[in-house]
Parts: structure tokens; sequence; C-alpha cells
């Protein structure tokens, strides 16, 4: 899908700065304005400029992206006095992709990239007078263990008082906490879990959604926290790209607070479950083994079932537990992301999950899990 | 599945227990534990009998002596005699002859049985004589499954169960996070018997899980879904949902397992009787049944309750046992 000038690309009438072009959204978005019949100016901070060369030869992202040598963790992003004072006068937006999206991270490291990151750039922003357009990729799940209905707005992030499921989601919501009250050209684009790369089930970047179903597969999951109205809300990379390419730099959104995420279209856990199993029921080798499918129960059972295992001492299943524990609690938090000024946005809802979990479930398979850790990986 | 005039019941259970006890903190000491022995008491458990002198033989005659004398039956009445647990020579070695027992496997001393000797010496002169292995915990649930189908595919009238099982003498007394106990159960079932009715029963067996020791955290993992389903098998073969469950006689297994998988099940904390973990902790002999005639000794079990048994045994098999109290 081809971005459109006139109301998608509105704010990048001078150039675009993109924080983590090269994660596996960035590069998607690059590769979507490239191809726009006007495409947008785009200068890139990276943190390795021989990588980004490497990267945008192999993906033929154009070579006229303007390289800038930063990192969001440092002060002024790491900019040079001369290149913070070419960003100042040739940047009229701004996409903030960079983040650590390791949900396993200590606190203090997450907010180091996606809160510290974030106020840096702020701070780097604010001197540049062409700016009118801030926009802030985040992640739906700053709804942390909130439960029921989610919004698309700031109300739909969690609070001390709820809580979140680990340091990443608490420090995206402290990172959207700083941008809202710096900045009124603000849109918030919160994306779902990315699970694979599109409606056919490729994977190309592993996660903890990947390693979870791995350790289902491999017969170490015992039990995991869901009720019969859970659903898992993921989306696919192409998706979500697309959603941050055509609203990022559109007019009339500032303020706004948007889901790139399934929403309706997520998957019930059972359903996710059944379609899994019976997937791998197919291999004989598989099925002769008789591994039952987890079962499921509150989230005050898992608690129970992990502090069980954390008393027991015993190393490889604590691990297990705890790589898990990073992940699962969201699945006993029944939630559903409302998407419809996403869906009014881009015109249609996001694929739903049922459409490609199956192909997606195969390929990890037809791949032998690679890249993907079992249990010997994770219990390391 | 027999009808309903063919029902088989539990008449009534015996079982023996070692003369001596250790507690789980002495277990600790005499490093007979894998974990520390205060996580277990946080698990539950207190103490364990350990047999030194009695043989496993030894324990299961008193059981089968026990349960015939105090229901005053007459031996020639019983039609089937099914010996479960620890086999051959090794069934007639205590503790401190366990090796010799043990060598005894590999001469004409593997032709010793227990089961045909235990026909001999009750004068259960009419009965069949079966034995079982290799169903570690779950052994009587097999035994009930199997006399059940006979008597009623051979009008058989009572049947009687026998397990006598020790834990291994190398093996410390620690199973998988559960500290375990010496001991022998009697089991006597009668065909349309009017108290214990068993309602339904259920079995899984997954082979794949054969060798526990090599695959720990796979075991651990599928216990809890794996007992999940056999549970509810267990309450769909007898029509019930887990809200008619009274009472569930479990597998003395830490308390802490059994509040996941009550909650797992849908099974309310306060329906599990309990109260053997500590004082006696898990024997591979037979915890559910001697959990009922314990429960039904104290009146927490009446008369009208049903009860779900449930067990898990290496092997490896999960084990559901439907009563009609």
């Amino acid at each position: 899908m081809h971005a459109n000038r006139d109301n998608h690309l509105a704010h990048a009438s001078g150039g675009v700065l993109v924080t983590g072009a090269s994660g596996a959204l960035g590069r998607l978005v690059l590769q979507q304005w490239a191809a726009c019949e006007s495409p947008p100016a785009i200068a890139v901070l990276v943190r390795s400029r021989a990588r980004w060369l490497e990267l945008s030869s192999r993906l033929r992202i154009p070579s006229d992206v303007t390289i800038l040598d930063g990192d969001v963790t440092q002060p002024g992003l790491g900019l040079t006095k001369a290149s913070r004072a070419w960003v100042a006068q040739s940047t009229s937006a701004v996409v903030h992709l960079a983040a650590d999206t390791t949900f396993s991270r200590p606190l203090d490291l997450a907010r180091s990239v996606n809160r510290d990151g974030t106020r840096h750039l702020l701070d780097v922003i604010a001197d540049c007078p062409h700016v009118t357009r801030l926009a802030h990729v985040s992640t739906a799940f700053v709804a942390g263990r909130r439960t029921g209905r989610i919004v698309e707005a700031a109300e739909g992030a969690s609070t001390a008082d709820i809580g979140w499921v680990n340091a990443y989601e608490q420090s995206k919501t402290e990172a959207e906490a700083l941008v809202r009250a710096a900045r009124r050209d603000v849109v918030i684009l919160r994306s779902s879990t990315v699970a694979c790369d599109d409606a056919s089930g490729v994977v190309t970047q592993r996660n903890v959604i990947h390693r979870a179903l791995r350790l289902f597969h491999d017969g170490f999951a015992a039990m995991i926290p869901g009720g019969a109205g859970s659903t898992l809300d993921v989306v696919t990379a192409d998706y979500v790209a697309d959603g941050i390419a055509r609203i990022a730099l559109r007019d009339a959104v500032d303020g706004e607070t948007v889901h790139l995420c399934a929403g309706a279209g997520a998957i019930p856990l059972s359903e996710l479950l059944d379609e899994s199993y019976a997937r791998w029921s197919q291999d004989i080798n598989w099925r002769r083994r008789g591994i039952a499918a987890p079962s499921l129960g509150d989230l005050a059972t898992w608690e129970l079932f992990a502090s069980a295992i954390e008393e027991t001492g015993h190393a490889r299943l604590r691990q297990v537990t705890q790589a898990l524990s990073f992940f699962l609690p969201q699945l006993g938090l029944p939630k559903e992301f409302v998407t419809a000024r996403a869906t009014e946005l881009l015109g249609a809802p996001a694929p739903q999950v049922r459409e490609y979990w199956g192909r997606m479930i195969d390929h990890l398979e037809a791949t032998s899990w690679r890249g993907v850790a079992g249990l010997s990986e994770v219990a390391a | 599945m027999p009808q309903p005039h063919e029902s088989v019941s539990v008449r009534a259970t015996s079982h023996v227990f070692p003369a001596t006890s250790r507690t789980v903190s002495e277990l600790g000491d005499d490093n007979a534990l894998e974990s520390d022995h205060a996580m277990l008491e946080r698990f539950g458990f207190g103490s364990v009998h350990v047999a030194t002198d009695e043989t496993p033989y030894d324990l299961a005659r008193s059981a089968a002596c026990n349960l015939i004398w105090e229901e005053q039956l007459d031996p020639t009445s019983i039609g089937l005699l099914i010996y479960g647990g620890t086999p051959s020579s090794m069934a007639f070695a205590s503790h401190n002859n366990a090796a010799e027992g043990a060598a005894g496997l590999c001469t004409a001393n593997r032709f010793r049985f227990p089961a045909t000797r235990l026909q001999y010496e009750l004068g259960l002169e009419n009965a069949a004589v079966l034995a079982l292995d290799q169903m570690a915990c779950a052994t009587l649930f097999g035994a009930i499954r199997v006399a059940r189908a006979m008597m009623v595919a051979e009008g058989i009238d009572r049947a009687l169960c026998v397990a006598s099982e020790f834990y291994p003498l190398l093996a410390g007394r620690e199973a998988i996070y559960n500290c375990t106990s010496d001991a022998a159960c009697a089991v006597l079932l009668e065909r349309g018997g009017a108290r214990n009715r068993i309602a339904g029963a259920a079995t899984i067996t997954k082979g794949y899980y054969w060798d526990a020791a090599a695959m720990r955290e796979e075991v651990v993992a599928s216990y809890f879904p794996t007992a999940v389903h056999a549970i509810r098998r267990t309450l769909e073969s007898a029509n019930w949902c887990a809200s008619d469950v009274d009472w569930v006689l479990p597998h003395n297994v830490s308390e802490r397992s059994w509040d996941i998988l009550l909650r797992l099940a849908g099974l309310p904390r306060a329906r599990l009787w309990s109260e053997n973990v500590a004082r006696h902790g898990h024997t591979l002999a037979g915890d559910n049944f001697i959990n009922l005639r314990d429960a039904l000794a104290t009146g927490a079990l009446r008369p009208g309750d049903r009860a779900l048994l449930f067990s898990y045994g290496y092997g490896a098999h999960w084990s559901g046992l439907a009563l009609e109290v």
C-alpha cells in the first residue's frame, strides 16, 4: 500500500528523523515510504553505521537516507553539535521507534532505553523549530494489569496502582507520559505484540510468544493463566508497519492515541491451544508423546504454581517459569483493545489472528524452531 | 461398563504401616531428602513410616488378615486375589536384606511369589490369583480396574486387592518433592454392595514419561494438565460434575500441588481430605484407600457422600475413581 503525500505525509514537508530504523518495524516503515511517489527525506539515528549500511543495502532502502551516529540512551541522543544543528534545521517530523522490547529486562535497563531515550529525544526536538509532529511508537500493553476494554487514549495506560506485568510495559507507559506532557503535536501509535511477518505466517523476528510456544510444544508447560474469555492479541509486522507509515505523518491526528492491535480479531486462548496442538499432532512422533496442552487457571493459580516452583529450588523449572512470567500473566488479565480509530484511519481492521495463526505454527515447526530458545537455552 | 445390578463396591479396606516413624527433619539430618526439609514441611509433610525389620510381604499379609478378620469373612468366599507391589524375592526381604532380595531376582528365587503365598496363608482356596507391577502409586487403581471387570465378566462376588510397596532402599525418602512412607493396603471389592459403590473410573497412561528420573521437568509439567483430564474423565464416567464431589480423597503428595490441581480442576480446596499428608506422607501402596478408611472413621466422610479418589503413579499413570459412599 502506497502512502499519499497529501494526507499520509502531510508533516513530511521537511525531513523526517527516524529512531529505531534498523528494527523489525522501522525497516518496513522506511521501505514503505521509499515506495511512495514522492518519498520523504529521511534521516536515521543509528548506533552502528556499518550495521545500518549493511542492512539498508540488503533491504534496498534508498541510499539517500541521511545517517546520524547516535544513541537514544545518551543525553542529546549522543549527536555531535553539528549533527544536532543539522537536525534542528532539517527536521519537520520525528518518528520514534527505538525501544528495548525485551520483556525480561530489569526496570532500570528498560527505562534506560524506553523512558530516558524518549526524554533525550524530547530534549533534542525541543530545539527544532520546524518540527510539527512527533509520532511515538508505543505498545498496547502499557495497559499493564488493566482488564476489560482498553481505550485508544491516555486512560488506556496502566498506573502504579494497577501495575504492569513487566518492566517493558512500565517503561513504555512512562515514556508515553513524557511525550504527552512535552508536546501537543504527538500521535501515539500503540502496537500489539508482533507474531509474524504477515498473513503467510513467516516469522523473521522471534520473541517471547514463540519461546512460550516452543515450551508448550516440548511439553514443559503445566498451566497458563487464562479463562473462558481470555484472548491473545497479536498482529503481523506488515500491518503495524503499514499503520505507522500511514498515520505517523498524516494531519489531523495531533494528540491522538491509536491502537494497532487485533482488537476484536484477537484469538481466544482455547482456540489458540486447540489449533496449535492440532497442528503439532499431525507429526506422529510428536503425537505419540501424549503431551497435554497446559491447563487454564486463573492468575492466582498461576502465581501459586510459580511460587511453588520457585520454592522447590529446581533450577531449570524456575528459569522456565521465570521466563514465562514476563508474558503469561497478561493472558490472565483479559482485555480487548479498542481499535475503532485505527480502523477508521486505515480503512480496515487488522487481520484476524485465526487467519494466520496456524500458518505461523507450521512455519515455526517447519524451520525446526530455529532461533527460538527451548528449555536448554532458556534455562542456560 | 457394568449395569446397575452388576455394580461393584469397596466393601472395606485395611492398611498397615511399619513400626518405625521418622520426622521430615530427621530425614533431612539423615540425608534422605533431596530438598530442604523445611520446604517439605511447608508443603505439608510431618513424618513418614520407614520399614526396618518388616518385609513387604509381612505388611501385605497383616493388612489382608486384618481386613478378613474385621469383616468376619469366610476366606473361601473370595474368588479373586490381586497382589501389587514389591515383586518376587524382594517381597520377602527387609530393608536390611534388600540387596539379597534384589539379587534373588537373578536366581530361581524369582519364582517365589508373594501373591500365591498370600492365597495359601490366608486360606483363599477359591481365589484366582493375579499380580500387577509397574504402576507404582496407581497400583491399587489398576488392581481394582482389573478386579471390577473380572467380577462382572466372570460373576465373581468378592475380590481382594493387596498392595505392599517399600520405597527403594537407596532412593532416599523423597519422590519429586514428596516424602514417602512404606505401607501395605488391602481393599475388598464386592459385587452389588450397598456402600462405596464404584460409580466411575478412568486411567490415562503416557508411556513417553516412563523414565521419570531423566524427565523430571516434563513429568512435573505434564502432571497437572493430565491430572485435570483424568479427573474430568472420572467425573464424566460417573455422570458427575465437579460440584457433585463432596470429598476428594488424595494421594498424599504435597498439599501445595493439591492446592494447584484442585483450582485447575474446579474443585474447592475445602473438599480435600488431607489430614494424613502430615502424619503419614505419601505411600506407594494406597494413600487414597487409607484415606477412605480414615475419613470414614473420623466421620468426615458419611454415607451418601460422593468421593473422588485420584492418584499418579510413576510410569506414568494418572488414575481416578468415583465412589458413592
